[in-house]
């Protein structure tokens, strides 16, 4: 037994839509069920990642879009929680709690002020008991995510003495993916020149550091690994995962043991192949064909890498100089575009691009002889994907 | 005792202070005085913040409040070149400070004047709010 996306739909990436969310989710889902030929009456299980006031909450979609399902989930409005919804969906499958999952993220950001300001809706998780989910303190202010990304950051660079400069390989790795994807928002090329004179936004961030926030809708069905074989879409078989990690040693930005906000400083390795993760998939790090990862902030990619045991920590930023994570490189990242470029999907476009690739379905970007593709975060969750 | 001074930024942040509770008073009310503490776990001396209900470190619900000196050295900073909060506005560009406290936990806090530097010293103080509540900051 094992689930399988047996279809994928999107409403493509949108600075500012006219559209409703509502509108939005109905044209992903259509269009997932169109890919797999199914019908809206075999959707039996419902699992929405963002609820409102971005996006649209379990109930409210379900009513709107005609769904009766016996199984609803609805996660946290982060971003982190992306593959635990597929997740989720994958063991109410295996469980038998349902037959068919829709996995939807609908979300606008166009309609809230900046993220960090206080007219958007997350502003006051910053005044959470224990202080924000990126450490926003904003009575020190120490406002807005990319203020803890900024810590970690210069921790990071600090630690492991790199070149502040070497970032920007990230950022122009994805944008010129990007400029082969028609659906990423930002497709100019970029030269080193123009990430050095990017505008600083929190130092050591610029603004091409950051994502950039769109109106979009992703949705996604799971079947049983068997019957997906049987629909009219080649089916992208989950191999293997693992689910979101918290606690005392865990803060969204850096690899474990980088010591920003209260983690504690240590010197920690990497389990690599011998993560969950790639156990249960039964492969290697070395065996993942495309990584694609949680980039609200480029230093996030390398603090993946670093997490999942591609590399050693402190050596990401080497490690991806030379085009390694392009499109033709050793290991493609976020040939989408990701959040930097395709724009910030809370890490549904990067799966919408794991399924065409590992499809073959991806254009100009296609990866030849792909059989594995990967997602992961900072925070130690992870799906491991096959063709 | 840490330097009491008033808030050199505009309006009043004590709206963006934690709502406070029967566990976090202590805190807010020794600091407005000028007095930082911190929670020191009983059984192995640790101490955590922000305030918790038990040590993350062994579990130990039983504590006491620890005071400190307030001296300690800059663990990470990043500098805010955009404005998210009225208040601060006059103060652009500033520095936020993440200080490894030399007897207690990493706190954060805005660096009052000049320019920061992984591992510079830096003094505790607290800026009190106009319409009461107070924060700390550092001086380098």
């Amino acid at each position: 037994m094992g689930a399988a996306i047996a279809g994928a739909g999107g409403a493509g990436f949108h600075r500012a839509s006219d559209s409703s969310v509502a509108a939005l989710a109905e044209q992903a889902v259509s269009a997932a069920l169109e890919d797999c030929g199914l019908e809206r009456s075999d959707v039996d299980a419902l699992l929405v990642h963002i609820g409102s006031p971005r996006g649209l909450d379990y109930d409210e979609m379900a009513t709107l879009l005609g769904l009766d399902v016996s199984y609803a989930l609805q996660t946290w409005s982060h971003g982190r929680f992306a593959a635990s919804v597929i997740i989720n969906a994958a063991m109410a499958l295996e469980q038998g709690l349902a037959d068919c999952a829709l996995c939807v993220a609908a979300f606008k950001n166009s309609t809230q002020a900046r993220i960090g300001m206080e007219s958007h809706a997350a502003f006051f998780e910053g005044m959470r008991e224990g202080g924000g989910p990126h450490a926003e303190t904003p009575y020190a202010g120490l406002a807005a995510p990319i203020g803890g990304a900024a810590l970690s950051t210069q921790r990071y660079l600090h630690r492991y003495g790199i070149e502040r400069e070497k970032l920007g390989a990230v950022a122009l790795a994805q944008r010129a993916a990007a400029a082969l994807n028609p659906l990423a928002v930002l497709r100019e090329p970029l030269s080193a020149a123009d990430y050095a004179s990017s505008r600083e936004i929190v130092e050591p961030l610029r603004l091409l550091d950051c994502s950039l926030p769109v109106d979009t809708a992703v949705a996604l069905i799971l079947v049983r690994s068997e019957r997906a074989r049987t629909l009219r879409a080649r089916p992208v078989e989950i191999r293997g995962f693992q689910g979101l990690h918290a606690g005392p040693n865990e803060f969204i930005f850096g690899a474990p043991g980088l010591g920003v906000n209260q983690a504690d400083e240590f010197d920690w390795q990497p389990l690599g192949a011998a993560e969950p993760v790639f156990r249960r998939a039964g492969v290697t790090p070395a065996e993942i064909g495309t990584l694609h990862c949680y980039d609200g902030f480029s230093p996030q990619v390398l603090w993946t890498l670093e997490r999942f045991g591609f590399c050693a920590p402190g050596e990401a930023a080497d490690w991806i100089a030379g085009g390694r994570i392009e499109l033709g490189g050793e290991l493609p990242v976020n040939t989408s575009g990701g959040h930097l470029s395709e724009g910030h999907s809370n890490g549904w476009g990067q799966t919408l691009e794991i399924v065409r690739q590992l499809r073959g379905e991806a254009g100009e970007r296609q990866i030849q002889g792909l059989d594995l593709g990967m997602w992961a975060t900072t925070l130690g969750d992870a799906v491991i994907y096959g063709a | 005792m840490l330097e009491l001074r008033d808030f050199p930024g505009a309006g009043d942040p004590a709206r963006l202070l934690p709502a406070q509770s029967a566990e976090s008073a202590p805190f807010w009310n020794m600091l407005a005085q000028g007095h930082l503490m911190t929670q020191a776990c009983s059984r192995c001396e640790r101490a955590r913040h922000p305030i918790a209900p038990i040590c993350p470190h062994c579990g130990s619900a039983e504590f006491g409040w620890r005071p400190l000196r307030g001296s300690g050295s800059v663990h990470s900073w990043a500098r805010y070149r955009r404005s998210y909060l009225p208040e601060f506005e006059p103060l652009m560009p500033y520095a936020v400070l993440c200080v490894a406290l030399d007897d207690g936990p990493r706190m954060f806090g805005r660096l009052t004047s000049g320019t920061p530097e992984i591992g510079m010293r830096v003094q505790a103080v607290v800026e009190c709010f106009a319409g009461g509540g107070c924060a700390i900051a550092f001086d380098g």
